[in-house]
């Protein structure tokens, strides 16, 4: 049975508390992690919350995308430091913040157009390849260009006070959450699990597939692009090597992989378990990281197809 | 005029190099339609084994080329046997997913292992050979001449023997293939062992003309993605006519710019091809 079989199966109604469950829920999180300053946490935390909601709100980018659609992205790290790029030379020309995120997103969305559009008309690997060849050449190519900074990369001139990435942060994880959860909900998003469950049954019901995977890689982008920006804000310098890094399409990938692909609530699992795997790691083996991460994604796909989330919900019911 | 031969024969050398990691890549992917991103782990493996051999043993490099080559191929039975013959037949989001987990998993392991640096060493064929002015190393020779005897002895295997047969059979199709009695388990298994020794062996040529780190196969196999889909996906002389044109273009771009331009040509050359030809040069367009 499909994802989108069983999106049409289940009742109206009890899709809808299950959407509205997760709204208020999320907005409850998002609301207790802003108010976690406040509450006079220390500053570790704050760093974990904030590393938390960028882990989030870029697995919910890659999720919008290739949850949906089934098609691999490994681009959404160089989304993201276009975002973040583009957020630094816009606020160094003196644009007010607005239009900077404005134009990051923005920017990121227009390279999501030129990967798409060239490679979502085909089936297959080619969107993989356009996207891991992208994230390639990214990197190559900031590091030539000169209003980019070269190799040394940029520094955001003003200085901004540390709550408003991190309000920022939060907020976008938040919306991101809410938003793959309403765009799953919709036609759009039925339509797209189709496509994932059957490319040619859904084409010849009159889905246009190549468009509809236009529309979410652009919202996806979009997302990137905005965590990018606001992580740019975050740290206040760039280098590309770190902005552009594989790493950051690595956790885009894993985050939602390891919680649950395809839900709403998996990549904030993911987000979570990463956080406190990387802080564990950095405690107990620092030189592992790839390594651990590596044998987790391989036993998640081999073992946990949906994700540790729906995994563990099974093992409990079945124990009981 | 010098120059022009210098830069064919650097071209010839990276292209042939190129060359043979693509033929595993084009094998892998005509016989179990797996694009296998672990592909370039096998090469760093077997970079690291010949250094190891050179640095610990004292052993000339040479004596790499079979050990990594026979190491290369038994890991990759196994990561068949035990991985990829778990996917088989799963949504293609699932195998491209294992191949990538298992490369991010070599690429933690070389680093965990061996550390960022750069690993060479001189032992080995040195000294150089002038032809008509352009400056030839051995070691370049070398390399060169074993990347056309691997490539010449896999097409011969390939189209002139029994095994050859069941396995172009198997990349024309499945369930003929199957249907006339051709083991698809255990060809499945020998073409990924196959390929998989061809790149540890390729890695051992790379450890003798460059510097070798956790990166390094990894590196070589974007391109070789480049020259694979350039040939037509699947298609082994299609992968190798692409290989050498490759080089060429890099050697050339290389002299006239720099290293990462002549890499960007290369990457930006892959969007060209799916926008204009996503079946590749020589491939067949898709039914």
């Amino acid at each position: 049975m499909s994802d989108a079989m069983i999106a049409r199966a289940a009742p109206r109604t009890a899709r809808r508390a299950d959407t509205l469950g997760l709204v208020v829920a999320t907005i409850a999180l998002a609301g207790l992690g802003i108010a976690l300053p406040a509450l006079g946490v220390s500053g570790y935390v704050r760093t974990l919350v904030y590393y938390g909601a960028f882990y989030l709100a870029l697995g919910q980018a890659w999720n919008i995308m290739s949850g949906l659609t089934g098609y691999l992205s490994f681009a959404h790290g160089a989304l993201s430091g276009i975002g973040a790029y583009g957020l630094v030379i816009a606020m160094n020309a003196d644009w007010p913040m607005g239009a900077s995120l404005a134009a990051a997103g923005g920017a990121a969305v227009l390279a999501s157009l030129v990967i798409g559009a060239t490679s979502l008309r085909l089936r297959g690997a080619a969107f993989t390849f356009a996207t891991l060849f992208f994230q390639e050449l990214m990197l190559l190519a900031v590091r030539k260009l000169p209003f980019a900074g070269g190799p040394g990369g940029l520094v955001l001139e003003q200085i901004l006070p540390e709550w408003i990435a991190y309000v920022g942060m939060i907020l976008l994880a938040a919306v991101a959450t809410i938003g793959f959860a309403l765009i799953r909900r919709s036609r759009l998003g039925i339509r797209v699990l189709a496509i994932k469950g059957d490319e040619d049954a859904a084409a010849s019901v009159g889905i246009a597939a190549t468009r509809l995977k236009l529309i979410l890689f652009c919202v996806s982008a979009l997302v990137a692009g905005l965590a990018g920006a606001v992580h740019a804000l975050f740290t206040a310098s760039l280098y590309p090597d770190v902005a552009f890094s594989v790493d950051l399409s690595l956790i885009a990938l894993a985050v939602p992989l390891i919680g649950g692909v395809a839900t709403a609530s998996g990549p904030a699992l993911g987000a979570l378990l990463y956080v406190g795997l990387r802080e564990l790691l950095q405690l107990f083996a620092p030189s592992a990281h790839l390594t651990i991460l590596g044998l987790l994604l391989l036993a998640v796909v081999l073992f946990m197809r949906d994700g540790i989330g729906p995994t563990l919900a099974r093992l409990l019911r079945w124990a009981r | 005029m010098s120059l022009a031969l210098q830069l064919l024969v650097n071209g010839l050398v990276s292209g042939g190099l190129l060359g043979v990691a693509a033929l595993g890549v084009a094998l892998i992917f005509g016989v179990m339609r797996v694009v296998n991103f672990a592909h370039g782990e096998f090469i760093t493996l077997g970079a690291y084994a010949t250094w190891l051999l050179v640095s610990q043993l004292h052993l000339s490099p040479l004596v790499g080329l079979p050990v990594a080559f026979v190491l290369g191929g038994l890991v990759g039975v196994v990561v068949q046997a035990v991985v990829l013959s778990r996917v088989t037949g799963r949504p293609e989001l699932d195998v491209l997913m294992v191949t990538y987990a298992l490369s991010v998993l070599g690429l933690g392991l070389f680093a965990q292992g061996f550390g960022g640096d750069f690993r060479s060493y001189a032992e080995g064929p040195r000294g150089n050979l002038d032809i008509a002015g352009a400056i030839i190393g051995w070691r370049s020779l070398t390399v060169l001449l074993a990347c056309v005897a691997m490539s010449g002895a896999t097409l011969l295997v390939i189209q002139r023997t029994r095994l050859g047969l069941g396995l172009r059979a198997l990349a024309q199709n499945r369930d003929s293939a199957a249907t006339c009695g051709i083991n698809v388990i255990s060809a499945e298994r020998l073409a990924f062992g196959l390929a998989s020794g061809l790149a540890a062996a390729a890695g051992c040529l790379v450890s003798m003309i460059g510097t070798t780190t956790p990166n390094v196969g990894h590196d070589l196999v974007l391109d070789a993605f480049v020259v694979v889909i350039l040939g037509g996906m699947g298609s082994i002389s299609g992968a190798l006519v692409g290989a050498l044109a490759l080089g060429l273009v890099q050697s050339v771009v290389g002299y006239a710019l720099d290293d990462s331009w002549s890499r960007m040509v290369a990457y930006l050359l892959l969007y060209l091809i799916i926008l204009l030809r996503p079946q590749g040069l020589f491939g067949r367009a898709a039914a």
